[in-house]
């Protein structure tokens, strides 16, 4: 893994999810009006503006939706997977793939969550193939 | 807006001929370039009562009140200023805008100033925008190191996917500027370049080649923008601004559309209808081409082609200056001439020389109707004009 070193600064709306991450749940938000869920999370819902959004655990099962694999620019270290996951709840979230060589990349793989652990507040969810939970460190 | 068009004109216009300005500060730069525009236009900076700028992002030497400290820098207090900071679209929306300021009398003359010195600047300076900031949104996926050019990576690789794209088409849209760039001296790089080039460069992030990437350069660009009336008394042909639109959509990678549609889908239609045009009526456009995708995108959106038909389209010749449909980035554009980070200002200025007949490089004939389209960002913002004489 090309090193994550810059650290996501948490605030009162994202609170919930930074501390499920740390326990290795994946949360994202619901609207209690409409049932729809939304990333990224927000204060409010974009269903219903009035409404306060609720955080359920999302299933961490996805496909890949795109991605562009980084061989020059910000990495000192190995070349780095960048991804649009589409989650089974039908949302779409920015993240990286990792356990899966360039070649073999496709749109629509199949995906689960995992997570670094970057420091002790922050594991930050990455995807794998379903069932190698090899990069798993949360 | 149709009562908008045709009620202000571009009439002054400046291109620094510079593309490395060490130790230059973008400031300096920038006055090079207004007066510049100024004696093109037969003005003196004391007529200048307006002035619009974004110069508050890394490389442009500004901070949060970016216009006010160039308004000192260059020793004008205008009663009207505009720094909307939509990306490299900015100066488009800004053109917009100092027509309505014009046409209902908040301003005569007003100019749009740009430069930036990227070549030179520190990369430890530190910056705010979305893509580098990891609060708010951006705590979602800044901490993973998305790169600008990943961001247009996932676009290109999820329009080879949708739509079939190929690596060959992306190439030929750097194939066809660099053609036009042989033409500019004022063009960073002029060697011409073979599809074969393009997929055999290094790849910076999958699928967008090293020349499937715009240069960077320092530099800059300025305009002059005053009412229709005043415009007749002045020195220069008027370019009268025909139609305007603007618009933004996201920030976050998250939110990139299934279809890969762009706020491009509002501002082009809403430019069309002001001018009462449609895209047969362009002659010559300029598209803001940061990466080979770029352009492609613009083309779907602006209507020149059917979703998800650009690669087809530009494989098609349709973007050359001899013979193509739709000559598009004469003077090279950001692939080849210039980019020091929000190029939108030239493509208004080459849009200009395009139809007074006085281009640094290869110069469409007859030209009466241009079309001057940017983007902000990662197709984060877009704003299209069309100007006309």
């Amino acid at each position: 893994m090309t090193a994550m070193t810059t650290l996501p600064i948490p605030d009162e709306t994202s609170a919930p999810f930074w501390e499920a991450a740390r326990e290795g749940r994946f949360l994202i938000q619901r609207c209690p009006e409409t049932g729809l869920y939304q990333w990224y999370p927000r204060a409010h819902s974009i269903h219903a503006p009035h409404a306060t959004p609720e955080w359920v655990e999302a299933s961490g099962r996805g496909e890949l939706l795109s991605y562009s694999v980084v061989h020059r620019g910000n990495t000192r270290g190995d070349p780095y997977t960048c991804a649009l996951v589409r989650l089974e709840e039908g949302v779409t979230i920015f993240s990286r793939v990792e356990g899966i060589a360039e070649g073999s990349l496709r749109a629509g793989l199949p995906l689960a969550v995992a997570f670094h652990r970057l420091d002790e507040t922050i594991s930050l969810p990455i995807f794998r193939p379903p069932g190698d939970a090899s990069g798993s460190d949360a | 807006m149709k009562h908008l068009s045709g009620k202000t004109a571009i009439v002054g216009a400046y291109e620094s001929p510079r593309r490395d300005a060490p130790r230059v500060h973008p400031f300096a730069l920038q006055m090079e370039c207004i007066l510049g525009a100024l004696d093109d236009a037969g003005l003196a900076l004391t007529d200048v009562d307006g002035l619009c700028a974004a110069s508050g992002d890394w490389a442009e030497g500004g901070g949060t009140m970016d216009v006010i400290e160039l308004a000192e820098y260059i020793g004008i207090q205008p009663t009207y200023v505009n720094s909307t900071d939509v990306g490299g679209c900015s100066y488009i929306l800004q053109a917009g805008q100092a027509a309505a300021a014009i046409a209902t009398g908040l301003a005569e003359v007003v100019v749009i100033s740009y430069a930036a010195c990227p070549r030179w600047w520190p990369l430890s300076t530190p910056s705010f925008d979305p893509f580098v900031f990891p609060a708010g949104p951006g705590q979602y996926e800044i901490p993973y190191a998305p790169t600008l050019i990943s961001t247009y990576g996932l676009f290109a690789r999820r329009h080879m996917d949708l739509y079939g794209t190929t690596p060959e088409q992306l190439a030929q849209v750097a194939v066809t500027f660099r053609g036009h760039a042989a033409a500019n001296p004022q063009a960073r790089l002029r060697k011409p370049i073979t599809v074969d080039d393009v997929l055999a460069s290094p790849v910076i992030a999958s699928p967008l080649h090293r020349l499937d990437c715009c240069v960077v350069t320092d530099g800059g660009g300025a305009l002059v923008m005053t009412s229709r009336e005043r415009a007749r008394d002045l020195k220069r042909r008027p370019v009268y601004l025909a139609g305007y639109g603007a618009a933004v959509a996201r920030t976050q990678n998250s939110q990139i559309p299934d279809d890969l549609s762009t706020p491009a889908a509002l501002s082009g239609p809403r430019a069309f209808a002001m001018a009462g045009m449609t895209p047969a009526d362009i002659d010559v456009a300029q598209i803001y081409d940061a990466f080979t995708i770029t352009p492609m995108l613009a083309l779907e959106d602006l209507g020149f082609c059917g979703r998800g038909e650009s690669g087809p389209f530009v494989a098609a010749g349709n973007l050359a200056a001899d013979g193509g449909s739709l000559p598009t980035n004469t003077d090279g554009g950001g692939l080849s001439s210039n980019h020091p980070g929000k190029r939108g200002i030239f493509t208004l200025i080459e849009s200009v020389r395009q139809l007074r007949g006085d281009a640094p490089g290869i110069q469409v004939p007859d030209a009466k109707v241009a079309l001057a389209h940017g983007l902000g960002g990662t197709f984060c913002s877009a704003a299209t004009a069309i100007l006309a004489v």
